[in-house]
């Protein structure tokens, strides 16, 4: 009877899967559009962060935010502006397109006027005291597809609009420990390929954090968000990423990618 | 002498002012912060004081067109106690131009930086009073010797405060994905080191004119070098991003920082005498620096070698009581970041002395170790450190645990305690009565 009532189920569970895919794009498919969606060869925008703590108490610092593609390469960096006492921090991250192969990462600490190369095994960790993490920083909307298997649950609807609902679990152990959760799951607007939320677990199953992104417009015709707030649910913080000054028009200076320019900052 | 100084002081004003007015085209609006920082340090062997100061570090970037800035960084310091350097400290280890103003005994004021950086092709150009900064060590050094250092709290301030800056010539010539450093250093200064009723005065041997039995010392003022070229020094580093490798080649031609203390013999009704004038002299720096990550380990290493290393030697044949050597200095230092939010590293710092001679008063073979635990708190709202310094040679060392805490925007306020440990012949045991509580706030905006 058990058994009987099992295969019921399974069965049952079955079909709801192909029922909620039924006619969508598979997992795959949703992370690669996502991926290749225009964001143009450079970019720069000020990025003010809010960390907000479970009190309500604020902090909060601004930077300017570059990135440039050299061939298949990304890179990305990102100088403090304020508050004074961590303005000239920068990071910068060569992310290498070779699969397996760690970015390269190095912080400029003004206080020690050096720049440190710094490990990038661990991506899952928080950002510079953000509830984003270095993996999120470094991917801007976009996802590291090869490192999960993707699994398309449905739709729903999401931000006045109906979004596909995609389930990312990494690869393997190692890459679960590298990124920090056991699983996330998107609500991607179809629209702009855009995740317009994201919920991560972690591997035990319980909540991580929670992505929303909003203020969703073009610049230089390329989809651009410009509002991202993650909230962890371990210790109840959140950080608000207002973006602005976007500008993808502009070739930025190949040389603002170097170890040197970390040193002198931008103005 | 100080004519020149003056002369070129005025030359170098009179461009400045050329190339402002010239650059000024398209200036933006200056960009003004300010940095302040109060420090209380309580002496736990008096207990009485050591500091209670205020410092306030001004600091100006001014945009001059797109490729040409500004950058003007002052400093004013009060000390309530006025214990660390009793008096006003004449600083003649610093050139006229670079040396601290002070008004009264228990404050001073500084132009610490004050530069022009400009770009031409690829290659740019930074003009001015700056701090240079090599090496990949923390908290001791072996090729961070460019600008020279203010002891006047031993090692205990950050080098960032500590180093001297000085007046320089620095271009950065890109050479594909390396980068190409030029160097030429006019300004005459060395490390200020604290005068004999300081708190942090050294008193170690190895800092002082050596002593030998049968003779009468006596000592001259230090004989600094004045001249603006011939004692000018110059350096080239090339820094390249290779196999994943942060790599650099470093070569400074430089007088070193330290004084040397040369003895000339006499004699005199009372027996023999021997003169010590303490100077500066002229050596080659040779060395370079390596980094790269390896899963959540970080490795950093750099190496210099000295070519002209002069030190005190208590051997009564020795006829100027100086000894000469090469010496060979590395730091391996490793970071793991294996654990959320803490970076736990190490560091061995040894010092080789290329040539064996009677009466050193160190060890040919000088060996430190460091070792740091940090972890961040509170989405690094909250900051809790420990940093340990020790001479295995001596048996001394430095134990420095600290607590900081973001209060608000731009509002730190921190803690800690500073231990020295070790016999009175040590770098480090030398200030075993020099303990403190210290405790302070950072305020910016």
């Amino acid at each position: 009877m058990v058994k009987r009532f099992a295969i019921a189920l399974l069965a049952a569970t079955c079909l709801v899967g192909a029922a909620a895919g039924e006619g969508l794009p598979e997992g795959d498919e949703i992370a690669r559009r996502i991926n290749a969606r225009d964001d143009g060869n450079s970019a720069q925008r000020t990025l003010e962060m809010e960390l907000i703590d479970r009190s309500g108490h604020s902090r909060k610092r601004s930077a300017r935010l570059l990135r440039r593609w050299f061939g298949q390469e990304k890179r990305l960096a990102l100088f403090y502006l304020s508050p004074a006492t961590i303005k000239d921090t920068a990071f910068l991250v060569h992310d290498f397109p070779e699969p397996g192969k760690d970015d390269a990462q190095w912080l400029y600490l003004p206080a020690l006027r050096k720049v440190r190369r710094i490990a990038a095994r661990d991506r899952g960790k928080n950002f510079l005291g953000t509830d984003m993490s270095y993996e999120d920083m470094k991917n801007e909307t976009k996802v590291s597809a090869e490192d999960h298997r993707w699994t398309t649950l449905g739709e729903e609807a999401c931000s006045e609009t109906t979004c596909l609902v995609v389930e990312a679990v990494p690869i393997d152990e190692e890459t679960t420990r590298a990124v920090g959760y056991g699983k996330v799951t998107y609500w991607v607007d179809p629209e702009v390929w855009i995740a317009r939320r994201a919920e991560y677990v972690d591997a035990a199953g319980r909540p991580k954090k929670s992505a929303l992104v909003s203020e969703i417009r073009q610049v230089d015709g390329i989809w651009t968000a410009h509002h991202i707030e993650v909230r962890s649910h371990k210790n109840g913080h959140r950080t608000v990423f207002r973006i602005s000054e976007v500008d993808y028009a502009t070739e930025i200076d190949p040389d603002l990618f170097t170890e040197r320019s970390l040193r002198r900052g931008v103005r | 002498m100080q004519g020149g100084w003056r002369r070129a002081r005025a030359v170098g004003l009179a461009a400045t002012g050329v190339w402002l007015a010239v650059a000024s085209t398209a200036v933006e609006p200056p960009e003004l912060s300010i940095v302040v920082d109060s420090e209380w340090a309580l002496g736990l062997r008096g207990p009485h004081s050591q500091k209670l100061e205020i410092v306030a570090q001004p600091e100006l970037h001014w945009g001059l067109g797109t490729n040409t800035r500004l950058t003007a960084i002052g400093r004013l310091r009060a000390d309530a106690f006025d214990r660390i350097e009793p008096g006003h400290p004449r600083a003649t280890e610093v050139s006229s131009l670079s040396r601290r103003g002070s008004a009264g005994d228990h404050v001073d004021f500084e132009l610490r930086e004050f530069f022009v950086e400009t770009q031409w092709g690829r290659t740019w150009f930074t003009l001015g009073k700056q701090q240079i900064v090599w090496g990949q060590a923390d908290g001791l050094k072996v090729l961070d010797v460019v600008n020279p250092q203010d002891f006047r709290e031993f090692i205990l301030d950050d080098f960032d405060d500590s180093r001297i800056p000085l007046w320089a010539m620095n271009a950065e010539v890109p050479i594909g994905e390396a980068t190409l450093q030029l160097l030429w250093l006019p300004d005459p200064s060395y490390h200020e080191l604290p005068e004999p009723d300081a708190t942090f005065a050294f008193t170690a041997p190895r800092f002082l004119p050596p002593q030998v039995p049968g003779l009468l010392a006596s000592l001259e003022p230090t004989n600094r070098p004045r001249r603006l070229l011939a004692d000018s020094d110059a350096g080239v580093r090339l820094a390249a991003f290779v196999g994943g490798f942060d790599v650099s080649l470093n070569y400074l031609y430089h007088i070193d920082n330290r004084p040397i203390f040369e003895g000339q013999r006499g004699t005199s009704p009372l027996g023999p005498t021997v003169t010590f004038t303490p100077r500066y002299r002229r050596t080659h720096l040779l060395g370079g620096t390596f980094s790269n990550a390896f899963g959540d380990l970080t490795v950093r290493g750099e190496v210099g070698w000295t070519s002209d290393r002069r030190l005190s030697v208590e051997d009564p044949s020795d006829a100027d009581l100086v000894g000469r050597t090469g010496e060979l200095a590395y730091v391996l230092g490793l970071d793991w970041f294996g654990f959320q939010d803490t970076l736990l590293s190490f560091q061995v710092f040894q010092s080789w002395l290329l040539r064996d001679e009677t009466g050193w008063l160190r060890d040919r073979l000088d060996t430190n170790l460091t070792f740091l635990a940090r972890r961040e708190l509170w989405n690094e709202r909250l900051r809790v450190e420990g940093i340990w310094i020790h001479n295995t040679n001596d048996g001394d060392g430095l134990l420095r645990p600290k607590l900081s805490f973001e209060l608000r925007d731009g509002l730190t306020l921190w803690a800690g305690l500073d231990i020295f440990y070790g016999r009175s012949h040590g770098a480090f045991g030398e200030f075993d009565g020099r303990d403190r509580a210290v405790m302070g706030m950072e305020w910016g905006w």
